[in-house]
């Protein structure tokens, strides 16, 4: 079955022109991104264990995605002996439909959320609040985009593109709403406090918990979960019922396997040589136990995964969700995340959405937002070959015939002309005459078509009055002729 | 270029010595020293204690002043200390009481000592002095630790070089103590101390096999919460424990 993402809200050009229109966007994107880059960098070449540890990791993800059916069968089975649930969901309104099923039945009223790409994919939130629940994100950076109305812009860190004083905006704004204190300035320390006093008002309050998942161990029907700010163990941790939504792809077979991919998120990710809280979650609260959830509920996500095993693409399940690739790619940096339209943003967001969405959905993606520099590729710990894959859905696109006439001409002509020196030398004889009309000050200004688009924001000097060839052969005429 | 300009050409150049006879001369302390290092690095504190009991306990004082009140005389502070039986041959209560403290004991539920034997160090809770049988609801005790200024714990085994202490979620070691109150203290024998995060997980993988399942859950800590979500810009405590310590002796 194929997946469903939510819409992309705006078309590629507004979203374009959107993202390049602001500067102080960019310059916060781009600022923390090759940040994260260099801090990656530095803890592969000072901490020696971690490519060794690398390499056997992209074993054990490709082997276990070799078998995730037995596996996710095994998981289940495990999960169940525990005393948890599982359930499997194709899609977005499954899980919906799972989740407030178990609210009305345990009668929630306010839910926390840590930080969750899966749930991003199949906006739960929305499905809840629509329902009348309160939804509360508690990731630091998620909260800020929460309060924003937005979407986030990295992976990562997803309110990287925010400047504090658009942060202390939101905060105030807030604080004015729940009639609190805001906060008392714009540093750091006192956005967090403001931020750490209404979090922890929510987290004490919540009736429902619901999480992400980083790996699934099937062996024993463990869900791991990596954060940095402690709001994963909060909300396993508290609230009497406890929801998990994870993809299937997140499985691993054995702890063995776990043992090397466990940091591999904090190396690649943020330059950590493991993230500030792990959590390994197997089944609710046991007998004799005073904390932790009631209840345990494992949703598995499918949303088109499942179609992508036995193709060319499987390997993109093989994604971790570090980041590494948004954080060396060159389109990322100029026109951060919220350009791409989908919560998966970067090289993984320009294969991953219309993988799981659909080319349909997404069809600028392996387009327009790549420029085939293979950054990214050198970047991937899981060694995800995303150059490859977005060629593929570039020749996907012209079989089907979804590029513009206009294109398909241009290219067509452009082609049948080059192919061979005759045709070349000619297209040159054309251009030097057609361009007379353009040529001001020395360069090409306002030509039509393709030129046009790249002359606007380009320096580009017109065609010499007289071409290599042709300067060669006049050289060469007089000797051959004596 | 920067390491040529800093290093003398008539640099005397000593022979590092193998990682084996390294490992033989210091393995332990150089571990302890490793892992300390780590946790500092992630801005956690961290006391080494060569004395034994007694020094352990006047570093618990320390600790909790420094982490509570910044070192200030931390007049009121109430701790939210695990019931396990290793934690009670170091008389908290008597402790914090000579400090006019408070000592509130994780309450150890039904059953508790059996299921909680041989975990995070400790031996079974059940005949603990102290660590009387109460029976709390999930809410009180939740307010109770967000109430609490210091939550005391002991670990399972800690990780050098990532600066990690492991907790596993037993009846007799709640998950809260290390969660809610406003620092966390955690008590860690140097023999605790193995190298590497696969090393930590052989020893989850030990527990397994003897208990047949992992613990409920299992929280790998590498010092306070933290987050760059604003600008990039490290902050500490945004969630957990505002400060995270350990302390390293025998007691």
């Amino acid at each position: 079955m194929p997946g469903e993402l939510p819409p992309a809200g705006a078309t590629w050009p507004e979203r374009r022109r959107r993202a390049l229109a602001d500067p102080a966007m960019r310059a916060a994107v781009a600022k923390s991104t090759r940040s994260l880059a260099v801090k990656k960098e530095a803890v592969f070449a000072t901490y020696p264990a971690a490519e060794a540890m690398r390499k056997r990791a992209v074993i054990a993800r490709r082997g276990s995605l070799a078998r995730v059916d037995a596996l996710l069968d095994e998981l289940t089975r495990r999960v169940e002996a525990r005393g948890g649930h599982v359930v499997r969901a194709a899609g977005p309104a499954d899980v919906g439909r799972y989740v407030l099923d178990v609210a009305r039945r345990r009668g929630v009223q306010r839910v926390v959320k840590s930080k969750s790409m899966a749930t991003e994919e199949i906006a739960l939130n929305e499905q809840l609040e629509n329902a009348g629940l309160h939804v509360r994100e508690t990731d630091l950076g998620e909260y800020i985009i929460q309060l924003a109305g937005e979407r986030p812009a990295h992976i990562l860190v997803p309110a990287s593109h925010k400047t504090r004083q658009q942060v202390r905006a939101l905060f105030d704004e807030e604080a004015a709403a729940c009639a609190v204190d805001p906060p008392v300035g714009d540093a750091t320390p006192e956005l967090t406090a403001f931020a750490r006093r209404q979090l922890r008002a929510d987290f004490l309050a919540a009736d429902m918990g619901i999480s992400g998942g980083n790996f699934l161990v099937a062996e024993t029907g463990t869900l791991v979960l990596i954060t940095n700010e402690g709001n994963g163990r909060m909300t396993t941790s508290l609230p009497r019922v406890h929801i998990a939504v994870v993809g299937i792809d997140k499985i691993v077979a054995t702890w063995a396997d776990l043992a090397d991919l466990l940091q591999q998120p904090a190396l690649s990710g943020t330059g950590q040589r493991l993230s500030t809280y792990t959590t390994f979650i197997t089944g609710p609260r046991r007998e004799g136990e005073l904390d932790g959830p009631e209840e345990f509920h494992l949703v598995l996500l499918d949303n088109g995964r499942h179609e992508l095993l036995g193709t060319e693409f499987v390997d993109i399940l093989a994604c971790i969700r570090c980041g590494a690739c948004l954080n060396v790619c060159p389109v990322f940096r100029t026109i951060g995340g919220q350009a791409y339209g989908s919560m998966y943003s970067g090289p993984i967001g320009v294969v991953l959405t219309p993988l799981l969405g659909g080319l349909e959905r997404a069809p600028e993606l392996p387009k327009s937002a790549c420029a085939l520099c293979y950054a990214c590729a050198d970047a991937c710990p899981m060694e995800i070959d995303l150059p490859r894959h977005i060629l593929a859905l570039r020749r996907t696109e012209v079989e089907r015939g979804m590029e513009p006439w206009s294109d398909r001409l241009t290219f067509e002509l452009w082609g049948r002309f080059w192919a061979n020196p005759a045709g070349f030398r000619f297209t040159g004889r054309i251009a030097r005459l057609g361009q007379r009309v353009y040529v001001r000050d020395g360069r090409l200004k306002g030509a039509p078509g393709l030129v046009g688009g790249w002359t606007a924001t380009r320096n580009a000097p017109p065609l010499a009055r007289e071409s290599f060839h042709e300067w060669w052969a006049r050289r060469r005429a007089p000797r051959t002729g004596s | 270029m920067v390491g040529a300009a800093a290093c003398p050409e008539d640099r005397v150049v000593t022979r590092k010595p193998s990682a084996g006879s390294l490992a033989e001369a210091s393995g332990r302390d150089a571990l302890v020293a490793e892992f300390v290092e780590s946790w500092r690095g992630l801005e956690g504190d961290a006391w080494i204690v060569r004395g034994g009991r007694d020094e352990v306990r006047r570093t618990i004082v320390e600790a909790a002043r420094i982490m509570v009140e910044d070192g200030g005389p931390a007049t009121s502070c109430r701790v939210l200390a695990w019931s396990t039986a290793d934690l009670a041959s170091l008389d908290l209560p008597g402790l914090l009481a000579q400090q006019g403290w408070e000592h509130v004991p994780w309450p150890t539920g039904a059953r508790a000592g059996e299921a909680a034997a041989g975990t995070n160090g400790a031996a079974a809770a059940g005949d603990v002095p102290g660590a009387e049988e109460v029976t709390r609801t999930q809410a009180e005790l939740v307010t109770l630790a967000a109430a609490s200024d210091l939550g005391i714990t002991t670990c399972a085994w800690a990780v050098a070089e990532t600066g990690t202490i492991a907790l596993y979620a037993t009846p007799a070691t709640g998950r809260l103590p290390s969660l809610l109150p406003t620092a966390h203290l955690a008590l860690v024998r140097p023999s605790q101390v193995v190298r590497t995060v696969p090393d930590g997980l052989r020893l989850l993988a030990e527990y397994m096999a003897r208990e047949g399942d992992p613990p409920s859950a299992v929280n790998l800590v590498s010092g306070p919460s933290r987050s760059a979500d604003i600008e990039g810009d490290l902050a500490v405590g945004v969630h957990g424990p505002r400060r995270a310590g350990v302390i390293i002796g025998e007691w």
